[in-house]
């Protein structure tokens, strides 16, 4: 999943190390419960939670005062506070953890990450995948059916919800507590999410890029951790892992159609024939004809016989050819029919057949050859032809269009298929989106009805 | 390349190549030689 990082030079961290001197590490003692605790980003950081008790304490205050305790049962986190791990060429630092949800349904995991001289940066999941969200300090500016920042697009996905703080632990640069409530809405594109939250004090956006399953494992040491097909929906700024393939596939589908045609082109032609004409009455019983010698000099050939009726009208003439080898007797049997008919009814004149047959014969080895011809003709009607001259041509090589078609069918059947896999899975991912949602609400409104 | 185009590029090949053959050596699944002769009563127009 290659994607490539919008240019955001005008966007940096919201606490940089240009922002002032890098933050010291600082020790202190938990008033609660006695614990020496690190402090990280001394200097930034308002809120601290005891690793110990999981008191949430207030840094910003000299003394230290304790604003809440929490009695909730520490989490054992996926990514150990205090971690280091090395992402798009920074190592951070996991200082602060929250689970946050819509009030409590689709949780997720925020962790903080901070680097003394990159400042903060959130790393995102709720199970489907890691997001690595950098903190904007511009507002995006407005765009075509949505925003844009950095000259990209970002669609509207979550018009509006309401995100809540159901757990916290560590650090961070504001004053969290559980039940926090932000407004939020997020906007995508493939691969990344613009995402806004705010209150009556403040706005934020975040623009998050979703990593590769690896990326986040490797760079924090844990299990990696992707979305899979069949369990639940894509995440909203999820790349279909089936575009690429049906890209290429329809690419290598048409060069391969090309291939098709030109060796239609090179090998389909027919050489070195024969022809024989002989009357055909359908009062004087069966015709017959040898045409030959036919000299088959390839190690294998199709042979091509073409029959041309164009005396016969409200009849039909039958066909039989056996193609023989003068030296081994081998036979090559085939039938052909040419026919003609037509006449007038209620919706008018109206005619049916072709006075034309072609007959293939496939795989006949080198040889020299007689082509007998047994032919019979018969009359549909009274008005119909009593005979017509057959003209019978023989030749080696031809067209088979069915192979074409057969070799078409199977080159272009997987595309379509991996076309109909990426729909389903936009159609998955859009149905999570709030468009999705109206949908699917319309249609149950329909059902209902 | 993914794993699904490089096994549709073998696909392709496969098919491609089995077309040259055919082609050099005149097969096809669906040559008319052999076809027994049509049966009676279906001669004549289908037209309603």
């Amino acid at each position: 999943m290659a994607t490539e990082p919008p240019p955001l030079p005008p966007l940096t961290p919201v606490a940089s190390a240009a922002a002032g001197p890098a933050p010291a590490v600082k020790s202190l003692a938990c008033p609660n419960c006695g614990g020496t605790i690190e402090l990280r980003a001394a200097g930034y950081t308002v809120t601290l939670i005891c690793q110990y008790c999981s008191s949430v304490l207030d840094v910003a205050n000299p003394d230290v005062q304790i604003i809440t305790r929490y009695n909730e049962e520490s989490q054992r986190l996926a990514i150990p506070l205090g971690t280091r791990g090395t992402l798009k060429g920074v190592e951070w630092e996991a200082i602060g953890f929250l689970r946050r949800s819509e009030n409590g349904s689709y949780p997720w995991d925020e962790y903080l990450l901070f680097n003394p001289y990159h400042g903060y940066r959130w790393l995102v999941t709720d199970g489907r995948g890691w997001t690595f969200g950098t903190m904007l300090t511009a507002e995006p500016e407005p765009g075509f059916d949505g925003l844009r920042v950095g000259g990209e697009a970002y669609k509207s996905f979550f018009a509006h919800g309401r995100a809540q703080v159901d757990y916290v632990l560590g650090e961070f640069y504001w004053r969290v507590a559980v039940g926090e409530e932000v407004e939020t809405a997020d906007y995508v594109r493939p691969g990344w999410m613009l995402s806004f939250e705010g209150n009556a004090q403040e706005r934020n956006w975040t623009l998050g890029e979703l990593l590769d399953g690896n990326e986040a494992a490797f760079g924090f040491a844990m299990a990696p951790q992707r979305w899979r097909p069949g369990g639940r929906p894509p995440l909203a700024h999820q790349i279909s892992p089936y575009a690429a393939s049906a890209g290429t596939a329809f690419k290598l589908a048409l060069a391969a159609v090309a291939a098709l045609f030109v060796i239609l082109l090179l090998f389909g032609g027919s050489r070195a024939s024969k022809s024989y004409d002989f009357n055909v009455r359908s009062d004087a019983g069966a015709a017959s004809a040898t045409i030959g010698p036919i000299t088959l000099d390839r190690a294998f050939q199709a042979v091509t016989i073409s029959a041309q009726a164009p005396g016969l009208e409200n009849a039909w003439v039958d066909l039989d050819y056996a193609l023989v080898n003068r030296k081994t007797q081998e036979s090559f049997e085939a039938y052909g029919i040419a026919e003609r008919y037509s006449g007038r009814d209620s919706d008018g004149d109206w005619t049916e057949g072709d006075r034309s047959a072609t007959t293939k014969l496939a795989m006949v080895p080198a040889g020299d050859y007689d082509l007998m011809v047994d032919a019979s003709g018969q009359r549909w009607a009274y008005s119909g032809s009593n005979g017509s001259t057959v003209t019978i041509t023989v030749a080696s090589g031809g067209r088979f269009w069915s192979n074409f078609f057969l070799a078409l069918i199977l080159l272009i059947v997987p595309p379509i298929f991996m076309l109909w896999r990426h729909a389903r899975f936009e159609a998955a991912r859009m149905g999570e989106s709030d468009q999705g949602s109206a949908l699917a609400s319309l249609i149950s409104q329909d059902d209902d009805e | 390349m993914s794993r699904g185009s490089f096994l549709y590029g073998v696909w392709s090949l496969a098919i491609v190549s089995g077309f040259l053959a055919a082609s050099i050596f005149g097969y096809s699944p669906f040559a008319d030689g052999g076809r027994s002769a049509v049966v009676a009563g279906v001669y004549g127009p289908s037209h309603k």
